[in-house]
């Protein structure tokens, strides 16, 4: 693996992705649709933290596969694959990707997060609590995503395959997160190291990417 | 670089490719492949520079007696294909330096580069989907050469260019080999076919 390396392919994927915001437009839209229905649909009403958080993180699923599936998709589509398979080395491209896709979530959440706390008048008891949970979600949300995209690009029928292998990936990152985003809105005992189940799953999820890559590319 | 070849089979599906298969391609010399379309020419290249599996048989790349894993070829490989897009939304300029930063390459001399392949100064900043067939075909060269590899995998290398790109690149091949690299040729292209050392016909 090679630093410089990672920030070429980073770079690339950054100006690519300024120049043509489909991806991130998408996934802005499908986040703005889903929480503006269900601020409609629920007129106001109170909510329990379970339920909000919950809320949140299918929001920021759903958002985040309309964007990650073109990841490789889209290099397959327009021929740049083949090239890229040619010149550059697995590590390079999937920790590039990855990183890129973590930015592109990390925007989307910055805009998601206080629209939701506005929309829902969404309680937060503990903000450093809130902002790790949704950091260390979105680590593995984005190293589970650039894996799941290189698999479904090589498959031959990729109709919902992405978001169909992804969901179970994710499910072990997804439910401490939730449980720990309602227990940042909810206030009351709770602690730093609750994170550490969520951290220890990324590295896992990181190393793993790390390792499969090399099958899927060469 | 010395590229062996022994006894190779490759079938898709029913249809048989190559069986018992043997070739070796040495560094200074250029061997084209030649042949009717569906022959195999471009899977040869492939099965050269170990993009593909053979169903049977080895290919291995050596430099002196010390095998080349195959990590280490694919670093000391560049190609060029029809099939081998550019990025549309990036310039000519940052295609080069992006595929040259891939493999720790840095082009000081980006104007000589692009002059060298017909490209002017202009060009360099230019999007590449506002570039023609030909200009992409230019580029991609470009990029063949800034990347330094000592195997060249060419497939239809005079593919859409004009009289002085054709003769562009038979003069840097020619370079290349004095240069002591190995360049693989698929072609059907005459001039090419006889600029070449060596001749496979499928």
């Amino acid at each position: 693996m090679n630093g410089i390396k990672i920030l070429t392919v980073l770079r690339k994927e950054l100006t690519a992705g300024l120049r043509h915001r489909a991806a991130s437009a998408s996934m802005l839209m499908f986040a703005l649709t889903a929480l503006a229905c269900m601020s409609l649909a629920l007129g106001g009403s109170p909510l329990e933290p379970n339920v909000l958080a919950a809320l949140l993180w299918i929001v920021i699923f759903f958002a985040s596969t309309v964007g990650l599936d073109r990841i490789f998709e889209d290099e397959a589509a327009s021929g740049t694959l083949t090239t890229l398979k040619v010149y550059a080395d697995a590590q390079s491209i999937l920790f590039g990707k990855m990183i890129y896709a973590l930015i592109s979530l990390s925007a989307l959440s910055t805009f998601l997060l206080p629209t939701f706390i506005v929309l829902f008048d969404c309680p937060v008891a503990e903000p450093p609590v809130m902002l790790l949970t949704i950091v260390f979600g979105l680590i593995g949300l984005s190293g589970a995503g650039t894996l799941v995209a290189a698999l479904s690009t090589a498959a031959s029928v990729k109709s919902g395959l992405f978001s169909i292998l992804l969901f179970p990936i994710v499910l072990p990152i997804f439910l401490p997160a939730i449980n720990l985003t309602s227990a940042a809105m909810a206030g009351g005992e709770i602690s730093l190291t609750m994170l550490i189940p969520m951290l220890l799953f990324d590295a896992i999820l990181l190393v793993a990417s790390s390792i499969l890559f090399d099958y899927i590319w060469n | 670089m010395r590229i062996v070849l022994e006894g190779v089979r490759l079938a898709f599906g029913r249809a048989v490719l190559f069986d018992g298969l043997t070739a070796t391609f040495e560094s200074g010399r250029t061997t084209a492949i030649v042949g009717a379309n569906g022959a195999g020419k471009s899977t040869l290249l492939k099965l050269a520079g170990q993009f593909l599996e053979p169903d049977a048989g080895s290919i291995k790349a050596f430099d002196g007696d010390r095998e080349l894993l195959h990590a280490e070829l694919r670093r000391r490989t560049a190609a060029l294909a029809p099939t081998m897009n550019l990025y549309d939304r990036l310039t000519a300029t940052e295609n080069l330096r992006f595929f040259a930063g891939l493999r720790d390459v840095t082009v000081d001399d980006l104007d000589g580069l692009f002059a060298r392949v017909g490209l002017t100064a202009e060009d360099e900043k230019k999007l590449v989907v506002e570039y023609s067939t030909g200009m992409k075909q230019r580029l991609k060269f470009a990029i063949v050469l800034a990347v330094g590899a000592d195997l060249w995998l060419l497939d239809e290398p005079g593919a859409n260019l004009d009289e002085a790109g054709r003769s562009m690149m038979l003069k840097e091949i020619a370079r290349a080999v004095g240069e002591r690299k190995l360049v693989l040729l698929a072609t059907n292209d005459p001039s090419e076919e006889a600029a070449a050392d060596d001749l496979i016909r499928l």
